[in-house]
């Protein structure tokens, strides 16, 4: 069966991607991508060195809330709650991770930067190009990211930057929010190949024995199988607004999950919880799920269904509702 | 005091109360370990193994390879017996870092 997918100009085999992360932090992890036969890698985000302190991690870092804990493979309920930071080697380790990463593997590879001032992101950018990348992802939604940047000022400018100082594609990863839509266009505007729909959200828990946050005590990104909901949603709309291609990603599980955003529009699905809690192995699970599907409903290829469902979708004018008054309507009469 | 166990106060993937002075690394308490296999696959640095231990009631036991060790707490979570806890990783990295000591302000 055939699964491949044409992003950014790159042809991948699948459109299952690796998201940045601690599946993208080592070089040996993407011989274990290329095993599955992923579509591409974003590598772990590398920070400027103005924000040198997110190259060193807390501990511990990482929690499974709500965690079903069936330990094989077969999970299918958790919440990754984490203080996850960049990067953890210098700028010159990052690009020589890059270019380890090209050498050992023909999978496609992102580098992915985050900066504050439009100069740093440049040269971020530039010397991910240099050091062989296939494309750049802008990370400007992380959970972990310093406060005060905002989109309207920095990071619109860090897009239009990066875009004008690198050949290879620029993807901006966003973040789940009412202006998805609006920031997906602006990315579009500043000239991005792509966006990625949506970045963890920053959530918050506390330990009632201890009456205090759990691990490091402040916000952590939250992500899990639940965040495919919204996700479906923003990829939704989005696609129907900007002209880009969409890399979605939250939430994917299975196969289904992947087949989900690709008929919402996604172009590709970036993974990772997942592959953290169940294994590699899932990702070739998926591929084996969304084969099966292509072959029991006579798909060629996953272009012919991309969008499909939205063709379907109802506008709220048109849904049909009906009076429930006789039986439960309002039920301001005490029987 | 961190924790609502004393003997190990690691127990919870809370920090433990020498976090400030040293960074902390997991360990598995061998006594403890009833080999039931679920730490290693959950470790994403391939910093826990299975090892044989003729002498335990298992006859094997997790162990955490500590050169590796992140200290992440995604191990804590696997452990049916809490058998995991934090112990103090003295061959590691002390620089801590934070925020206000490599950062003036990020407003621009």
């Amino acid at each position: 069966m055939n699964l491949s997918t044409s992003f950014v100009g790159l042809n991948f085999q699948s459109p299952v991607m690796i998201a940045s992360g601690p599946a993208s932090h080592d070089v040996n992890q993407i011989t274990l991508a290329q095993q599955q036969h992923v579509g591409a890698v974003v590598l772990k985000t590398v920070c400027s060195d103005k924000y040198e302190h997110m190259r060193y991690w807390p501990r511990p870092r990482y929690k499974l809330l709500d965690w079903d804990k069936q330990i094989g493979g077969r999970s299918k309920y958790f919440t990754l709650y984490s203080y996850e930071q960049g990067y953890s080697g210098t700028l010159e380790d990052y690009w020589k991770f890059i270019a380890e990463c090209k050498r050992h593997s023909t999978v496609p590879v992102f580098g992915s930067i985050f900066a504050d001032v439009a100069g740093d992101w440049k040269m971020l950018a530039a010397n991910v190009e240099a050091s062989g990348a296939d494309a750049v992802e802008l990370d400007i939604s992380s959970p972990h990211k310093p406060g005060s940047l905002d989109f309207e000022t920095t990071f619109t400018a860090a897009i239009a930057a990066v875009v004008k100082a690198v050949k290879i594609p620029v993807i901006v990863k966003l973040a789940a929010s009412a202006d998805v839509v609006q920031q997906s266009l602006v990315a579009q505007e500043c000239g991005a190949s792509a966006v990625t729909l949506c970045n963890r959200i920053r959530g918050f828990d506390v330990d009632i024995e201890t009456q205090r946050p759990i691990l490091h005590g402040n916000f952590a990104g939250v992500g899990g199988p639940w965040a495919k909901y919204y996700t479906f949603r923003h990829v939704a709309e989005a696609a129907q607004s900007v002209a880009v291609p969409i890399s979605a990603t939250g939430g994917a599980m299975t196969g289904s999950d992947i087949i989900k955003y690709i008929l919402l529009g996604a172009t590709t699905v970036q993974v990772l919880s997942v592959v953290m809690v169940n294994g590699w192995d899932s990702i070739a699970a998926m591929h084996k799920e969304i084969a099966e599907y292509m072959q029991r409903k006579k798909i060629l290829s996953l272009d012919e269904i991309r969008g499909r469902a939205l063709k379907a979708m109802a506008h709220p004018d048109e849904i049909v509702r009906w009076s429930g008054e006789p039986k439960s309507g309002p039920r301001n009469v005490w029987k | 005091m961190f924790g609502s166990n004393l003997k190990y106060p690691g127990l919870n993937p809370i920090p433990p109360p020498f976090a400030h002075e040293h960074p902390p690394v997991a360990e598995v308490i061998e006594e403890k370990c009833i080999a039931c296999d679920r730490c290693p696959p959950l470790c994403f640095f391939d910093s826990i193994v299975m090892e044989n231990r003729p002498q335990h009631p298992f006859g094997r036991t997790a162990v955490v390879i500590q050169e590796n060790c992140t200290g992440c707490g995604l191990c804590f979570e696997a452990c049916p017996v809490d058998a995991i806890v934090w112990v103090a990783d003295v061959a590691g990295r002390s620089d801590a870092k934070t925020a206000s000591s490599s950062v003036e302000d990020t407003d621009l």
